[in-house]
């Protein structure tokens, strides 16, 4: 099986808060570092990546970032137009058939059809090929939306197909599902905290991605703590002036997250078979192409 | 919490993973702990605090905590506490029950794959369920406090504009003039006349596929009739939650991007002519240096020796550094408290420290309303 920096696509998802956004940015950096023209795909609400490289927003127009990176912002109402303008070719049918009260109504009743359309760009961009049959992206990574909906997100073709059968939408559902179903050309990857619900969490959405088959990608455990004193030393500063107490309070804390990340760590290895990679909490007073680098340098190594 | 004095509905909003649940749970127990008759209404809680209130294998039913479970944490209420985890697609499937005119017309909603979608999977059907709930409870005046805990994933307008996105699922005259000559034909039973006729919905069938727009037609028959009720309910809903009845707190942590979200749904809420009752801003980093004293290394090294601790192994480099570490997140966080101090003034605002143990238990809840007490 090729490593994950091979795969042409990645798909990043976990619970909401755990570091998608920062994974995918590393992934991606890690990937471009080794030569790969890599794009990352972002399609929830926010745009994130190209702030973490300080550069402005991409919008829905791909933007290189740091040298052979690049990032697009995917939007379902843009998504949608292009998608149907695609298909219909005509711009006045497009706004006949989509801009109007109907149509508005049938985009929130049909099963998850922003989805479908963003899932379809993103493919797009996937198969892309320049000429002579080379592809413009060695790697696209998709940032995707939190656990629940990002389930959602990558089920749509499966959800769709039972739904509908026939059209032009159903022939692509197909080809994503079949690309979504190829562990030579895909990875899922969960990201993960070591806490209580994202860790429950991220067991369940493993349990999902398998029973959907999806390409098993590592687990990234992210701001993990590790334990840094002894038992005896911890209980040799509960005495002394104000400043060892400070101080003897801060290593105590520091062990009982380490002592939880470690407890987490253990139930995670335990129940979800992936290969498990420990991202350390980062204590940057701000949050920019620095700490991105710092997380990509911990995952170099196991990808 | 005074702010929420007199409420009869407390709804607790904000990102995942802020620790919603727990802030609602803890709300129903200081108010049972005041003698009032509480209701927390969940949506997903953690495993272990599911457990601990004895909520494992329950469905859409509230029941009462085991008075048991608070002889252990060693606490007596003057009142009751109640808990209920909501599960969408049964709260969905009761409500059609209960509102259709037949069991048939019930059975041909149930079956329909569009309905299916809507009870499992449509944006904004988890919060109208919820609010169908609190509202229903409200209703039956059963409770003195209902909490509710709202869905996890979704985002301040999913959850305030709910009720009108089912409503137009529900019933939507710009598509029933569409699927009018599909509707005509599947009335009269001549299921195979039901075909998209008109450019546009030919044109949608061009991506869909003809037998979605089938189901979609069958769907709006199917709901005929029940209409009306839903919309006299989703207005009731409206009009409570934006009453002086209902409370809302906002809850977030400390993260930036996290502060950013509770602003947007405080703003949104303003739109919508609600007030916010109270900010919790939970896992909040304690400040190392409250005791004062220069924290480097020679200062350490020197704290060590005065009281006769060996210095091996890089002792006070680690001392250090960890309260370097500390002092940069307490900075954080306290920078972000005082953004949302600045943005939200006015609005009480509680601080929750970051705990050493997960919370699980009612303890661990009675611990926390230790800090939703006092501003």
């Amino acid at each position: 099986m090729p490593a994950l920096l091979d795969r042409r696509l990645v798909v990043v998802t976990g619970k909401g808060g755990t570091g998608k956004s920062t994974i995918s940015a590393a992934v991606a950096l890690a990937a471009a570092r080794r030569g790969k023209k890599v794009l990352v795909c972002e399609v929830v609400a926010k745009e994130r990546v190209a702030d973490f490289f300080g550069r402005p927003p991409s919008g829905t127009q791909i933007r290189e970032l740091v040298p052979n990176l690049y990032s697009v912002h995917v939007r379902p109402r843009e998504a949608m137009r292009e998608y149907a303008l695609m298909i219909l070719k005509y711009e006045t049918l497009y706004r006949l058939a989509f801009e109007n009260a109907a149509a508005r109504y049938f985009l929130t009743a049909a099963p998850s059809l922003a989805e479908i359309v963003m899932l379809g760009k993103v493919f797009w961009h996937a198969s892309r090929e320049m000429e002579r049959g080379r592809l413009r992206w060695d790697m696209v990574v998709l940032d995707a939306p939190a656990t629940g909906h990002g389930l959602t997100f990558l089920t749509v073709p499966e959800v769709f197909l039972r739904l509908v059968s026939e059209g032009p939408l159903a022939r692509d559902m197909r080809i994503m599902q079949s690309v979504l179903a190829d562990p030579a050309r895909c990875s899922v990857c969960i990201v993960t905290l070591p806490e209580e619900m994202p860790a429950n969490e991220a067991i369940d959405l493993d349990r999902a991605l398998r029973q959907h088959q999806f390409p098993v990608g590592p687990l990234f455990l992210n701001a993990a703590f590790t334990s840094r004193f002894s038992v005896a030393e911890l209980a040799s500063v509960t005495r002394g002036g104000p400043l060892l107490t400070a101080a003897g309070e801060a290593a105590d804390s520091h062990e009982s997250r380490a002592s939880l990340s470690g407890h987490y760590e253990g139930v995670l290895r335990e129940s979800v078979a992936r290969e498990l990679v420990k991202v350390p909490f980062l204590f940057e007073r701000s949050f920019g192409a620095h700490a991105i680098e710092k997380v990509a340098h911990a995952i170099e190594g196991v990808l | 919490m005074r702010p929420l004095e007199g409420r009869k509905v407390i709804c607790c909003v904000g990102s995942g993973g802020v620790g919603k649940t727990t802030t609602a749970a803890a709300l129903a127990l200081a108010a049972a702990m005041e003698g009032k008759r509480a209701l927390v209404l969940t949506i997903d809680p953690a495993r272990r605090l599911a457990n601990s209130l004895g909520l494992k294998e329950l469905g859409n039913e509230e029941t009462r905590i085991d008075p048991r479970h608070f002889a252990e944490a060693k606490l007596s209420p003057r009142g009751e506490m109640w808990a209920m985890m909501l599960n969408l697609k049964s709260a969905w499937d009761e409500l059609v029950r209960r509102d259709a005119r037949s069991p048939q017309q019930a059975d041909a909603i149930l079956a329909n794959k569009i309905y299916q979608s809507l009870s499992t999977a449509m944006a904004g059907s988890l919060e109208y369920i919820a609010m169908e709930k609190v509202n229903e409870l409200y209703s039956s005046g059963r409770f003195d406090v209902i909490v509710l805990d709202t869905p996890p994933t979704s985002n301040a307008l999913d959850f305030l504009h709910a009720p009108d996105r089912v409503l137009d699922v529900l019933d939507n005259n710009a598509m029933r003039l569409v699927l009018g000559p599909m509707l005509k034909a599947g009335r009269v039973g001549f299921r195979l006349l039901a075909v998209p006729s008109g450019l546009v919905l030919r044109t949608l069938a061009r991506f869909t596929g003809s037998d979605f727009l089938r189901d979609l037609a069958q769907f709006m028959m199917a709901f005929e009739g029940m209409y009306e009720g839903f919309k006299d309910r989703a207005s009731k809903v409206k009009a409570l939650l934006s009453s002086s009845r209902t409370g809302f707190v906002l809850v977030t942590s400390p993260n930036p991007l996290i502060t950013q979200e509770a602003l947007f749904f405080h703003r949104a809420l303003q739109a919508d002519g609600i007030r916010t009752a109270a900010v919790v801003v939970n896992r909040v980093q304690r400040d190392p240096r409250r005791h004062g004293g220069p924290d480097n290394v020679a200062a350490l090294k020197e704290a060590l020796q005065l009281a006769q601790i060996k210095d091996q192994n890089g002792f006070s480099e680690r001392l250090c550094e960890t309260l370097t570490e500390q002092a940069v997140l307490a900075d954080l966080d306290r920078r972000e408290i005082e953004k949302l101090r600045a943005t939200l003034q006015g609005v009480p605002l509680f601080t929750v420290p970051r705990l050493r143990k997960d919370v699980h238990d009612l303890a661990g809840l009675w611990q926390i309303d230790g800090y939703l007490g006092g501003e």
